[in-house]
């Protein structure tokens, strides 16, 4: 094997990184942190992931039928390496969206700092929080433009 | 809710392509489609051969699928640069359209296989485990006559279309080439696949090898036969490419014609070499 799967998580882990730093300054550098963020890292996990799915899933025992199954399929190395390089690839493009919308919707970036951090750990949490906080003030600036 | 389709400026007019792809794409867009995404597919295949420490016959499991990107994205370029030479239109027409349609069809049946075997970890080539891997791989064969035959037709019409413009002798070569690369590789392809394997008396798997191209070094190799054939569509154009700015137009055609034929002979020496068991230029590797 000539890339060991602890040094191919370590390297899939600081990409992820550089594209959380890069959406933390993207209001200084929204072109670059967009093409960073929402392309290229997304893109290199993405290679990555269907590279090391290509390579492992044939001999991963398990399935998608049942919670036993999809925990056996963790089982194997590859495809658990496999599956947190999705979830770092999806998230950082949740991440990315995140930092677009509250850019066309001018919404104050101390408030999207929250989401982009809980977009970071627990992906779908941050998703909400930025979808509650953008329907919020949507429905706030409706209802004061209506009176 | 979040939308993750790209800004509208992200699109076409400002997309960087650089000019030789820009030109395939305008020649031939389903061919050089094609090849883009079989060359992109070569990340991925990469990765799963540094990942995947499998053997297939004592070779890398991931090392036939990546060979075969990079060879049917190169022949599918070449295809596309080509289709320059025909007459205006030619690309758009039923003919053409429903034969690029089928050979891209066929490509992308042969990389399924390829991968599908590399992934389970089985031999894709002279596979005879079972009645299903031998039907596979005559279909498989089947496919690759297809894909081929492209080329002659190609060539024939570029061949044919010689008021299309363009210099004659680099017109011929391109069309000797194109026909040549299907009329030398049937043969000595279809005898190497319908052997038991592309090794002539070699005495262990394994051996010594050629580097990049595996070929062996103590013994024939039917491949060297085939590698060459099917390079004849580079070959060629290239011999007419250099004749047309040295020479005079009818001393161009006639190199053109002489390198064809020399070119033909070295396919068939070292098909015959390999037949009889001696080695490629053993002095390399």
């Amino acid at each position: 094997m000539i890339l060991p799967p602890e040094a191919a998580f370590s390297a899939a882990n600081s990409l992820a990184l550089a594209g959380w730093v890069a959406l933390l300054a993207s209001p200084r550098f929204p072109r670059a942190a967009q093409a960073v963020a929402g392309a290229a890292a997304p893109l290199l996990l993405s290679i990555a992931y269907t590279g090391i799915i290509l390579a492992s899933w044939t001999r991963a025992e398990g399935g998608f039928g049942s919670l036993a199954e999809v925990m056996r399929l963790f089982d194997s190395p590859l495809v658990a390496l496999a599956s947190w390089i999705h979830y770092l690839a999806f998230d950082l493009l949740v991440g990315a969206a995140i930092a677009r919308g509250a850019r066309e919707e001018a919404i104050a970036f101390v408030l999207v700092i929250p989401c982009l951090v809980l977009a970071f750990l627990f992906g779908p949490a941050g998703f909400l929080a930025f979808a509650a906080l953008r329907w919020t003030r949507r429905a706030a600036r409706a209802a004061t433009i209506q009176e | 809710m979040i939308a993750f389709a790209a800004p509208a400026s992200a699109t076409a007019p400002g997309l960087f392509l650089p000019r030789i792809l820009r030109e395939a794409f305008r020649r031939e867009p389903l061919y050089a489609g094609a090849a883009a995404i079989l060359a992109i597919s070569m990340l991925p295949t990469l990765v799963a051969y540094a990942l995947d420490d499998r053997l297939v016959v004592g070779v890398a499991a991931w090392a036939k699928p990546l060979k075969f990107e990079a060879s049917l994205a190169t022949y599918l370029f070449t295809l596309a640069w080509f289709a320059g030479w025909l007459p205006a239109g030619h690309v758009r027409r039923r003919p053409h359209w429903l034969l690029s349609r089928a050979v891209v069809v066929a490509v992308a049946l042969e990389m399924a296989w390829l991968v599908g075997a590399a992934a389970h970890g089985v031999a894709s080539h002279f596979n005879v485990e079972s009645q299903a891997m031998v039907n596979i791989y005559r279909a498989m064969g089947a496919l690759a006559v297809l894909l081929t035959s492209a080329s002659a037709v190609l060539g024939i019409a570029i061949l044919r279309a010689r008021d299309a413009g363009g210099d004659p002798a680099l017109r011929l070569a391109i069309g000797i080439g194109l026909v040549l690369t299907v009329v030398l590789t049937l043969p000595t392809a279809g005898y190497l696949s319908s052997g038991a394997g592309h090794l002539v008396g070699v005495e262990a798997e394994g051996a010594r090898r050629l580097a990049l191209f595996g070929w062996a070094r103590d013994g024939g190799d039917l491949r060297v036969a085939h590698f060459l054939a099917t390079h004849a569509l580079h070959a060629i154009p290239l011999a007419g490419w250099v004749a047309s700015r040295l020479l005079a137009a009818g001393a161009a055609r006639m190199a053109v014609i002489l390198c064809s034929l020399a070119y033909a002979m070295l396919v068939a020496w070292t098909f015959a070499e390999a037949l009889a068991g001696r080695p490629f230029l053993p002095f390399l590797g």
